[in-house]
């Protein structure tokens, strides 16, 4: 079945996560084990005051500790409950939180072209719905695991002190009933294994179809689709019922055997007291524990969707956790001191996309300082690749890319400072210096100044209203697509990077804006490597290198203007 | 099945009234939950007399002891264990298929509200999966009957059973359960309700505000890197989550709490029944026999309220999901259905006037006083980098948005008094964002139309490119597609989609970038076999290979918002 790795891979995560919050969870079931004995204590007090107000005439003032005892009993049980359900959850979501830590941590590992393949609700649920759903699995399944072995032994050690009959009934039944849950449980698991492609394509029908809506749409098909979506969803009904019966099995199972040794003990018992061979307060105490003796079990089995649930979850995580790390360079600290790269080298670079297809082809070339290198070439050609490999999103398949000082020596890539304007950039929800600051969180206003002057941003930053102080709305809704272009390009400057690498600066500008970015480009070019990506012939025009990627290879294209900045 | 059409109407009642075509097998699922509840009781209430009748009898002696039948209430016990096995079965079985049932219909309610507004109504606003929360919305709105209403309604007729059983031996009895019962089913889940709610809403609002978050990150994902903020960022996130957590731990705390109260209450009611049952026992006005009874009675009706806090939890969430689900996809007055003479006519032109166009929400516009004329038979090129504006002429022709001003006119009707269904008839469309459906690549092909033959079929897929591919694959058509099927690669995929709209035969076909993804020989293999096939038809390619150019008549550049005649030597740079 396709599903078994996963399954099997899911079931390795489950014991490593635990082991993670074997504190909480051990305190968890320790606490739930007291509680379970103060329950046992309580019964038993009970059975006796019952007992002694019922068939000894015992007066209800004599018997005033014994309900003292009692309360402090279910005091003490309760409240062992709560503290053991607390703990329970904290462990559940102690699991949840490093889930999440560990999985953002490998998502920027893998970096943002390998993650631009999964689609991004996918990740968003997986994250949210998918870690949510190990809560419950830590919380109760795993304690009430425990559980279901510390409650019952213990109520069979009473009952065995107390009555040889119940004892043998109880324990006889007892252990049946996990028998019978694996007998039938393993049904219910072939069943679905049998019918896994039909569920699973069921149980997605409707997110399916939501996904499908626009296509839909344009074939004219929304009409007929309303009534697939109502035979989708009743086949879905059908078929999931189905297993359900067989699940349902299950606990039909374990009602059976405990209504059966509920009835047996009552009837065993009401015959042997008649004869007179045994005594009301072991009765009516083991017909109170009876009910008890299964509860574990059917809290138990209440919550074995909470395992499925959780399984469903980490597969899910599993194939996030299976994404290549491709974006290694970043786990580094930047160590060397700015200022000292000449050249980068791409010497036969082949690079693939991260599901395998060729892209780019025996690349070689170079981007040398104070220089700024234009890309151009279709779209689709392999720029944004090439941009991808230099800035360490995508690790070379064969070939090198190499750093070299001004001097010619050869030097580390990670030791290399990068910075990167997308055609999209980020803007956080803040004022335009929080913006700025993102990449320096210690830069002062001088050097904000510096950086905006140098991208031709400090201009319409202080004809803002509160100059950098300004609020730029959800994602920059407050600036123009050539002001985010400039902020951006600021805050790339004020990390002083080696090499700045730009993606379709000027696209969707219009020719005013365009100026703008290009004449700050060509600013700064000073002491630095510069590349741009980009279709627009104003900028080629600008550049020092040309650079035209077609085919899946970079060919140098000579300039034609005899300028350098 | 069809939803009947006036389910459509109503706000959050016309869920409710979803409920109405099953509320038979509905009632007989609470019928069975409350069988199994009252045989359970029954079975602890009437041991517990068995087994103190029984002491009594046994220790008056051999002739008191032979006088006591216990056949009749061995043969009791054994009745109401019997009824409890099956009615459990039965109640999990129908109340399951009802519930399943009634997320069945609710699915096709939403999906019918939700139709018409795609795709713009579905898009989220900053990428997080909306449509993967209208799933998890329509789930937890049909679990309400069987996490919410059952419950409630088994312990509402339950108790009243139960404290009319308690009232035929012992009328303080049955006031003092009463009155616990009020106590731990009504108070206690009232007294936690409202903060059930304000939890339960504050922690769907982190929820979607982490993940609208969440997702801003993943796209933003290389200038966190290169900016050295990825950690602070993923720190700032844990701790956003973490809030959010604390806001599920108070809700967990608040149900255990209520769960812990209720025991509470289970047992003082007990005690209190014990004390008043010995009272009366002395009194004469009780057999001993009765009280160990009453006791256990307690003990066990109290079973239907321990659900109680859990359900009123899934009461909120269900209340919450209504609400989204609710704004989500409001009453639409659907467009009147456009008749003959309103339809577009022969020849079917494309006039673009003056528009303009911006999505919603963004500051850049995508068109700005564009025009643009395709006539019929014309087969054109459509070019400029990618991101700018060519499918977005495909969202404004059939009307998935609104243009801020201009008009687009075609075949000689206004597309803004069209439906996108009445368009479809016209027009063919292999979109970038096509969707292939969970099933056979037959069923996909045969999504876009329906009564094709086996031989068009074979036609297309030649004309597209694939009865190459398709030969190779061991179950040829018949094979898997989808999320769960095979996953063709992006070159195979867009040729199905081309395939598709090609098996369509409409006067229009409108191709977005259909050789992507394809090698060159491929590229001018499928193009040569589409204008052979498709002389007639009006073709528009939009494009970013060069390739792909040379085949059509004439070229059109999509470049600062308008459309600009193109082709000649400037195309090659």
């Amino acid at each position: 079945m396709d599903a078994t790795p996963a399954r099997a891979h899911g079931a390795d995560m489950t014991k490593g996560l635990a082991r993670q919050v074997r504190g909480w969870l051990l305190g968890s079931v320790v606490v739930g084990g007291v509680s379970a004995v103060l329950l046992v204590c309580q019964f038993i007090l009970l059975a006796h005051l019952v007992d002694d107000l019922a068939f000894h005439d015992r007066g209800l003032d004599t018997e005033f500790s014994v309900f003292g005892l009692i309360l402090a009993c279910l005091v003490g049980q309760v409240g062992a409950r709560f503290v053991s359900d607390i703990l329970g959850t904290q462990a559940g979501l102690r699991v949840a939180g490093h889930v999440r830590g560990k999985l953002l941590a490998h998502l920027f590992a893998a970096g943002p072209v390998v993650c631009a393949g999964v689609p991004a609700g996918e990740v968003v649920t997986t994250f949210t719905e998918g870690a949510r759903a190990l809560v419950p699995y830590f919380a109760r399944y795993v304690p009430s695991a425990a559980m279901m072995v510390v409650l019952p032994l213990l109520i069979l050690a009473v009952v065995a002190g107390v009555d040889g009959w119940s004892f043998l009934v109880l324990a006889c039944t007892g252990p049946l009933v996990p028998v019978f849950m694996v007998f039938v449980g393993y049904g219910a698991q072939t069943i679905m294994d049998r019918r896994w492609r039909e569920l699973s394509l069921l149980g997605g029908s409707f997110l399916d179809a939501l996904r499908g809506l626009k296509t839909l749409r344009l074939f004219g098909r929304t009409q007929d689709s309303l009534d697939r979506i109502a035979r989708l969803a009743d086949a879905h009904g059908r078929t999931t019922l189905s297993v359900m019966k067989v699940a349902f099995l299950t606990s039909a199972a374990l009602e059976f055997f405990s209504s059966l040794s509920i009835a047996l003990v009552a009837v065993v018992f009401g015959t042997r007291l008649l004869a007179g061979t045994a005594d009301f307060r072991s009765a009516f105490l083991v017909l109170l524990l009876a009910p008890e003796y299964f509860m574990p079990l059917r809290t138990f089995s209440a919550s074995y969707h909470a395992r499925q649930n959780a399984q469903a979850a980490m597969e899910h995580m599993g194939k996030l956790f299976a994404l290549p790390a491709q974006a290694e360079r970043y786990t580094l600290p930047a160590l060397l001191p700015a200022g000292g790269v000449g050249t980068l080298v791409c010497s036969g670079l082949e690079v693939h996309t991260p599901d395998g297809a060729p892209v780019l082809q025996h690349v070689t070339c170079h981007f040398a300082r104070n220089q700024l290198t234009v890309l151009t070439g279709a779209s689709g050609a392999g720029k944004t690749t090439l941009l991808n490999t230099l800035l360490g999103f995508l690790q070379p398949v064969a070939g090198s890319l190499g750093a070299y000082d001004t001097s010619g020596q050869s030097m580390p890539l990670h030791g290399v400072r990068m910075a990167c304007v997308p055609q999209y950039p980020l803007m956080v929800f803040g004022t335009v210096a929080d913006n700025l600051r993102l990449g320096v969180p210690g830069a002062d206003m001088q050097q904000l100044r510096q950086a905006a002057t140098l991208a031709d941003a400090l201009g319409f930053i202080e004809a803002l209203p509160e100059g950098f102080e300004t609020h730029i709305g959800e994602r920059g809704s407050r600036l123009s697509g050539g002001q985010v272009r400039r902020l951006a390009l600021a805050r790339a400057l004020l990390q002083n990077p080696d090499v700045l690498v730009l993606d379709e600066p000027t696209a969707g500008l219009d020719a005013v804006s365009a100026l703008h970015v290009a004449n700050a480009l060509r600013r700064c070019v000073a002491g630095r490597i510069v590349v741009v990506a980009t279709h627009r012939q104003a900028l080629a025009d600008r550049a020092d290198a040309l650079l035209h990627v077609a085919g899946g290879t970079v060919e140098s294209v000579p300039v034609q203007k005899e300028t350098v900045a | 099945m069809s939803m009947p059409q006036d389910s459509l109407a109503g706000g959050a009642q016309g869920f409710f009234r979803l409920s109405v075509g099953l509320r038979w097998r509905l009632a007989l699922g609470v019928g069975f939950a409350c069988a199994a509840a009252l045989a359970s009781f029954g079975l602890l209430f009437l041991s517990g007399w068995l087994l103190a009748g029984a002491a009594v009898a046994g220790l008056g002696g051999q002739a008191v002891a032979r006088a006591f039948n216990i056949v009749l209430p061995a043969t009791g016990v054994r009745f109401f264990a019997m009824v409890r096995i099956i009615a459990r079965y039965l109640e999990r079985v129908v109340a399951h298929d009802g519930a399943l049932r009634l997320g069945g219909h609710l699915r096709a309610w939403v999906y019918a509200r939700l139709a018409p507004l795609a795709p713009a109504g579905l898009m989220g606003q900053q990428g997080g999966d909306l449509l993967g929360r209208f799933v998890s919305d329509t789930d937890k709105v049909a679990a309400y009957y069987t996490d919410v209403a059952l419950p409630f309604l088994r312990a509402l007729l339950c108790g009243v059973v139960f404290v009319g059983v308690f009232a035929c031996f012992m009328l303080p009895a049955a006031a003092l359960l009463a009155a616990g019962l009020l106590l731990g089913g009504v108070l206690v889940p009232l007294l936690v309700g409202p903060a059930m709610d304000r939890l339960v809403r504050r922690e769907a609002e982190r929820q979607s505000h982490i993940q609208a978050e969440l997702a801003q990150t993943l796209q933003n994902m290389g200038e966190y890197l290169l900016l050295d903020a990825a950690s602070s960022r993923a720190g700032q996130w844990q701790a956003q989550q973490a809030e959010m957590d604390r806001a599920c731990w108070k809700l967990d705390v608040l149900e255990s709490a209520a769960r812990g109260l209720i025991t509470l209450i289970t047992f003082a009611t007990a005690l209190g029944v014990l004390v008043l049952a010995v009272s009366a026992c002395r009194a004469g006005q009780l057999s001993i026999a009765e009280v160990p009874m009453l006791v256990l009675g307690v003990l066990a009706a109290f079973d239907v309220a321990a659900p109680l806090p859990l359900a009123r939890q899934a009461a909120a969430q269900a209340k919450l999901a209504t609400i989204r689900l609710d704004a989500a996809c409001p009453p639409s007055t659907p467009r009147p259905v456009v008749q003959g003479a309103d339809l577009p006519h022969a020849p079917y032109d494309l006039v673009v006037r003056d528009l303009s166009f911006a999505y919603p929400k963004t500051v850049s516009p995508v068109l700005q006083n564009a025009n643009l004329i395709i006539r019929q038979g014309e087969h054109v090129g459509l070019v400029g980098p990618s991101g700018i504006g060519k499918s977005s002429l495909i969202n404004l022709l059939f009307g998935f948005y609104a243009p801020d001003s201009g008009s687009i006119s075609f075949g000689g009707v206004d597309v803004g008094t069209l439906r996108a269904e009445d368009m479809a008839a016209f027009v063919s469309v292999a979109a970038q964002d096509f969707h292939l459906f969970a099933g056979t690549l037959r069923d996909n092909l045969l999504l876009a139309a329906p009564h094709a033959t086996e031989q068009e079929l074979a036609d297309v897929l030649e004309t597209a490119q694939l009865t190459q591919f398709i030969q190779s694959l061991p179950q040829g058509l018949q094979t898997w597609v989808g999320n769960d099927g095979l996953r063709l690669s992006g070159g195979q995929a867009r040729r199905v989609a081309v395939a598709q709209a090609l098996l369509r035969g409409t006067p229009w076909l409108v191709l977005d970038e259909p050789t992507e993804g394809l090698d060159a020989a491929l590229e001018q293999g499928l193009m040569a076999a589409l204008v052979q096939r498709c002389e007639q038809t009006t073709i528009v390619c939009m494009t970013h290979r060069q390739a792909v150019l040379p085949f059509m008549h004439r070229v059109i550049r999509v470049e600062d918002a308008c459309f600009r005649p193109g082709g000649g030597s400037d195309m090659k740079s």
